[in-house]
């Protein structure tokens, strides 16, 4: 028997069945005739839970190497191996944040830049490059919507002052 | 009927706005087609945004120039660098490479088009031939039926997704359960909303596709940092001229293998979630095994560039039948349009075409016209393509993931769709780490509310849920559910075993009783044929265990 990553994914799977099927007990019942609101998701959880169970006595009684402990998951490798994915997340992240304050069209051009510079480098010559790829593609993108689609997409506070 | 055709033609072919937004999707389609790490249903996702201020017909037939243009985008690639633009290519790759290095690449590349062309052109007659007669058939379900259906396209994606099929029912189930959050359809009741206002109107669709489809891939496009710097392809091809008449010829003469290959890519559209990636290896497979110069394939034969290509657009028409025919997407592609009819308030079932027949043939006629488009485009395209293929992946998905984040606005105006598509896009990226297939998800999320809705129907007109086992039609559609989710143990089983050889002759017998039930003459000879052919097989199979 041995833990590995599918271990550890099927107990959160479990937990999270756990916690959402606790949840389907508030759902309110409104005392219509017919199906309720309750019934389906509480189906689809109650299979999600089983095939979880059957994910995790499959992971501790598998034999192909997927130990937590193999050359892969050292931590170097593993920030190594999630770095690019962990900048893109963190500068979503930052983009939605401020995306009040900023708006889409500033923002989507700070967002775009900061992250080439940091996904590409920050040499000088890369930093001109970005600047310019960040300011013309969000540009055009921001003109389509704005004026082509007329949707009103964010404007910001910043802008809004000015 | 002449009347509606005459209008659908008019709004597609008369239209010039129509044509254009069609030449721009199909060059955007043969470009996403054509480089590496971006697929044609990301193509179509990406498209989906820009459909919002179009009408129904515009916006489908952008969306399936984006299809039609991706599926023949990928022969440039692997016909000119050796690297498959898209999964659908990967078989073109094995003689069309050899064929350009021997020094014919203008045959080599006329042979894709012109196959590619043919092939959705076979496939465009089909659909418009059986579309309409599958819907009729669609008229027979109720909604034990059509629930039952829903449930057999699920397990028949987790299926032929491949990899783990825990994985894959759990990815399933997972998106059923996302389609759960938010004000129930039928009551209004919310559900798993914690509290929080935003989460009352549930997920929408389009968020969670591009977030679990398209963000997620980007992100896996960017992971290794060397190859995210460096331009999308190493190898530089050349333009190059095409040699369409003598390619036009070589395909008629071998019009065996065309018609062939463009069968095999409609049966493999025509089941959910087998695509064009299945489709074009099925066709190559079957090209080498009937032909007299079989060493020959691998080495630059025309018959190894014709059968994929043929196949893998044939596959498109294929995928469309089912989703005009019963609302049942055939891919994420086709999932994707459903979304975009249900944007516009249409929801495609078997009254679709009779509900909407201006839409219904305009996306017959598009789909026609969109093969013409591509053969006029791949010329040009190549020259953009070449030019695109300097650009390093991280430039592409930096941008990109910002247009995400426009397009999902655009929705419905509202900042918390950017959230949702974040929050599945971490999941999807996850999830795909951990070697859960992302297509079984994304139906569940497509089909979830529909399952849902008709479950509800069916216990609201009856509380018997024998009615599930004994209607003919939901008995068929759940045993093929059965079936499908043993299919991938009898892909691993060996030959030799018992469960392998009975797998085939008893799914064909236990199948053959829905359509004895259905009692109509035509089902009854399918169901004695069935029958009969399992037995026969059964016959064969047991002796042969006895022998041995």
């Amino acid at each position: 028997m041995s833990i590995n990553k599918d271990t550890i994914v099927a107990i959160f799977l479990l937990l999270f069945c756990g916690i959402m099927i606790n949840s389907s007990f508030d759902i309110e019942d409104p005392g219509y005739q017919g199906m309720k609101a309750s019934f389906w998701p509480t189906i689809v959880l109650c299979l999600l839970s089983v095939m979880s169970f059957v994910m995790l006595i499959k992971s501790m009684v598998s034999t192909t190497d997927n130990n937590l402990n193999s050359e892969n998951t050292n931590s170097q490798n593993i920030f190594l191996k999630y770095k690019n994915a962990s900048i893109c997340f963190l500068m979503f992240i930052l983009f939605l944040a401020f995306l009040d304050y900023l708006g889409m069209l500033i923002g989507g051009v700070l967002f775009v830049f900061g992250l080439l510079t940091l996904l590409g480098g920050f040499e000088i010559k890369k930093i001109i490059n970005h600047s310019i790829i960040s300011i013309i593609t969000i540009g055009i993108m921001w003109s389509i919507f704005t004026f082509g689609l007329k949707v009103i997409l964010p404007e910001g506070e910043i802008l809004r002052i000015w | 009927m002449i009347d509606v055709i005459l209008q659908a033609f008019a709004s597609i072919v008369l239209d010039p706005v129509t044509l254009g937004l069609m030449f721009v999707g199909t060059l955007a389609g043969i470009l996403a087609g054509a480089i590496p790490g971006f697929t044609i249903a990301m193509g179509v996702i990406l498209t989906l945004p820009f459909t919002f201020g179009m009408t129904a017909v515009q916006g489908l037939a952008t969306m399936l120039g984006v299809f039609v243009g991706g599926f023949s985008g990928g022969l440039m690639s692997c016909m000119l660098t050796g690297i498959p633009g898209t999964p659908s290519s990967v078989a073109t790759t094995f003689d069309g490479f050899p064929l350009v290095r021997s020094g014919r690449p203008g045959l080599a590349l006329g042979l894709g088009l012109w196959s590619s062309f043919f092939g959705g052109m076979i496939s465009a007659v089909i659909l418009v031939a059986l579309a309409p007669q599958l819907a009729f058939l669609g008229l027979e379900f109720g909604p034990w039926d059509y629930f039952s259906l829903i449930i057999f396209a699920l397990t028949i994606t987790v299926s032929l997704s491949g990899g783990n099929i825990t994985k894959g029912l759990i990815a399933g189930l997972l998106g059923l359960f996302a389609a759960t959050v938010g004000e129930d359809e039928i009551n209004g009741v919310a559900r798993f909303t914690f509290g929080f206002d935003d989460f009352k109107q549930g997920f929408a669709f389009l968020p969670v596709l591009i977030g679990l489809f398209a963000f997620s891939q980007l992100l896996t496009d960017v992971e290794d940092d060397k190859r995210a710097k460096s331009p999308l392809m190493s190898q530089s091809g050349t333009v190059v001229k095409v040699e369409h008449r003598q390619a036009i010829l070589i395909i008629l003469k071998r019009w065996v293998n065309l018609f062939r290959s463009s069968f095999i890519g409609i049966f493999t559209g025509i089941l959910p979630a087998a695509g064009g990636s299945i489709s074009n290896i099925l066709a190559y497979d079957q090209a080498k095994k009937a032909s007299a110069n079989r060493s020959n394939f691998g080495k630059g034969e025309y018959d190894g560039v014709i059968a994929p290509e043929a196949a893998n657009n044939a596959t498109a028409g294929g995928a469309l039948i089912m989703m005009m025919a019963l609302g049942i997407p055939g891919d994420i592609v086709t999932a994707v349009m459903l979304g975009a009819l249900m944007i516009h308030n249409i929801i495609p079932g078997p009254t679709f075409i009779q509900d909407e027949p201006l839409l219904a043939y305009g996306v017959f006629i598009a789909f026609f016209v969109a093969h013409f488009f591509m053969v006029g485009l791949q010329a040009f395209s190549l020259r953009i393509f070449l030019l695109v293929t300097k650009i390093p992946m991280y430039v592409l998905a930096s941008v990109i993931l910002a247009y995400c984040a426009i397009g999902v606005f655009a929705l419905h105006n509202i900042v918390f769709d950017i959230w949702v598509m974040f929050f599945f896009g971490v999941i999807g990226y996850f999830m795909k780490k951990l070697g859960f297939p992302l297509a079984p998800m994304i139906l569940g999320v497509v089909l979830g509310k529909l399952a849902e809705l008709n479950l509800a129907r069916a216990t609201g007109i009856s509380d018997d849920m024998l009615l599930f086992i004994s209607r003919p039609w939901s008995l068929f559609f759940l045993l093929m559910a059965v079936i499908s989710v043993i299919f991938p143990f009898y892909q691993e089983a060996k030959k030799e075993t018992l469960f392998a050889k009975l797998y085939v002759p008893i799914s064909m017998i236990v199948l053959s009783l829905p359509l004895f039930l259905m009692g109509s003459p035509v089902r009854m000879i399918v169901a004695i044929i069935l029958v009969l052919t399992g037995a026969y097989f059964l016959y064969k199979r047991t002796s042969s265990l006895k022998t041995t």
